[in-house]
């Protein structure tokens, strides 16, 4: 579904990206995890083509990015708990919008649909500033799940979420997923999360894959109980000596 | 254009037209500026056909010049705020994950400036003739390539001025109104060209409008069109439109390597 080869990116002669190769496979679940400025985001962009690798290539679902962008971005679905909603349109043109732009069928009524899947049909007509930072966050989730994409990218998107809103967008992820074999790839800083949701995380440590496996595995691998164990190990760790890398899931 | 381009295209014109509706601010680009103007050239043309020989002239060089140069303003504002626009709601990086292609981007949001554009010139136009009782329509069927020339010079600046943006950030943004105070009085809209100081006639004469200006203005002295004037505007705007293609197609893989879109989001 997405298979990255050998990313790299420099920002002002610092190696962001330094080598990732990462694969996921259809209806695979998996979470892109490491602590801040481990390279993550610039990761996403390179994989969803708004940024072009130094060096590397990126295929989405057979398409080479970035000739084939338009074709590529069409079967995928892209949220960040960090992007705002327009401001001046109401949720139900915000989706329309959207809708549109993926070529999405019977919109009003994918929209309907897709509301309801989060618990949100309520806010339809609401502008974008009358939303709280939460539920901008469910309506950018439900942008990207409308023309259902065979692989949703997820950048930290229960960020701004209370953990009952955050439990209803896990619960709503989990059954398009299963319902539609949709293949999932998140962010997040909710370890937690994202061994309930993730059936294989990839830490990256200053630009670098330094773990590839089943959550539990990887925790293992790392001599920790659990993902956060992990997480808190490479935060703490000197990059140069987080090099250690589990491919054996 | 397939079928699913033009349904991108519609979306983001769509999009347009609900950022004008609900944003009354914008509307002083397409009814009170251009009311203002006309106030103020009308009046200005009015003043100096009262002092004698000449002045008559001036009045209908002035009028017609601010309707024309209506078109390239509202062609111009229309299309790099439209883009602005993304950048101030922060949707760029919404934009740029969707199978939304640029030239399709930019079409949608032409296509509203053109509703914009109607608009503007129309208050303009209406204006003109309520106010000073000038018909601009009594220039003739010549005023249509005229129109369509400085339609397209609009949309060449507003690519310029996107292009820097794209590179150079927010800060760029000031252009997109500034940048007509440059070309305004360099391209001879209300006077020929002869008329600048020495040195910035080659720099005019290289520009588009001016050409463009000069034939409106041999409409209004009832000389008829002017093909050469107007077939120099026509090949220096497509010459200005290939640069400006090129300016943004570079800037915009400068923006995609250098990760500006990062800026906005």
């Amino acid at each position: 579904m997405l298979d990255a080869h050998q990313l790299v990116k420099h920002f002002k002669g610092v190696r962001a990206v330094d080598g990732v190769d990462l694969v996921v496979r259809p209806g695979e679940r998996v979470s892109l995890l490491g602590p801040n400025g481990a390279g993550k985001t610039t990761t996403l962009l390179m994989m969803l083509g708004a940024i072009l690798p130094d060096s590397g290539w990126v295929r989405v679902a057979g398409h080479p990015l970035p000739k084939e962008r338009s074709q590529a971005m069409g079967e995928v679905g892209f949220a960040a708990g960090y992007l705002p909603l327009p401001e001046r349109l109401r949720v139900r043109e915000f989706l329309h919008m959207f809708g549109q732009l993926y070529g999405v069928e019977s919109l009003r009524d994918r929209i309907g649909t897709a509301l309801e899947r989060f618990g949100i049909a309520h806010l339809a007509g609401r502008l974008g500033t009358e939303l709280s930072s939460g539920q901008r966050t469910l309506v950018g989730v439900v942008k990207a799940t409308l023309h259902r994409p065979r692989l949703l990218v997820l950048d930290e998107p229960t960020a701004s979420l209370d953990p009952d809103v955050a439990r209803r967008v896990r619960a709503g992820l989990s059954e398009l997923c299963d319902s539609e074999g949709t293949a999932l790839l998140l962010t997040s800083h909710n370890m937690a999360e994202v061994e309930r949701l993730c059936e294989r995380v990839v830490f990256l440590s200053a630009g670098r894959v330094v773990a590839d496996g089943r959550p539990a595995s990887v925790a293992s691998r790392f001599g920790r109980s659990d993902l956060e164990g992990v997480f808190l190990h490479l935060a703490e760790e000197r990059p140069a000596g987080a090099q250690q890398t589990d491919r054996t899931a | 254009m397939s079928g699913s381009s033009w349904t991108r295209v519609r979306a983001v014109a769509r999009r347009h037209a609900f950022v004008l509706l609900r944003s009354p601010h914008r509307l002083f680009d397409v009814v009170l500026w251009p009311l203002v103007d006309v106030l103020l050239f009308g009046s200005l043309g009015v003043f100096v056909a009262r002092q004698g020989s000449g002045g008559s002239i001036a009045c209908g060089y002035l009028l017609s010049g601010i309707v024309l140069w209506h078109v390239v303003y509202q062609a111009q504002i229309a299309l790099s705020t439209g883009f602005l626009e993304e950048t101030w709601s922060r949707n760029l990086l919404n934009l740029m994950v969707t199978p939304l292609r640029e030239v399709e981007y930019a079409c949608g949001v032409a296509l509203f400036g053109m509703v914009k554009l109607v608009m503007g010139v129309g208050v303009v136009a209406l204006t003109a003739l309520g106010f000073y009782a000038f018909n601009v329509g009594r220039l003739g069927v010549g005023l249509i390539p005229i129109i369509a020339v400085l339609l397209v010079v609009g949309w060449v600046i507003a690519l310029f001025v996107i292009a820097l943006v794209l590179r150079f950030g927010t800060g760029a943004e000031a252009l997109a109104w500034g940048i007509l105070f440059v070309v305004m009085p360099l391209s001879g809209v209300f006077y020929p060209v002869a008329a600048l100081p020495g040195f910035l006639r080659p720099l005019a004469t290289a520009l588009p409008t001016t050409h463009a200006f000069a034939a409106g203005r041999s409409l209004i002295d009832g000389h008829g069109m002017q093909w050469g004037q107007l077939g120099l505007a026509t090949g220096s705007t497509v010459v200005a439109g290939l640069a400006a293609l090129a300016f943004l197609v570079l800037m915009l893989g400068t923006f995609r390597r250098r990760g500006f879109v990062t800026r906005y989001s």
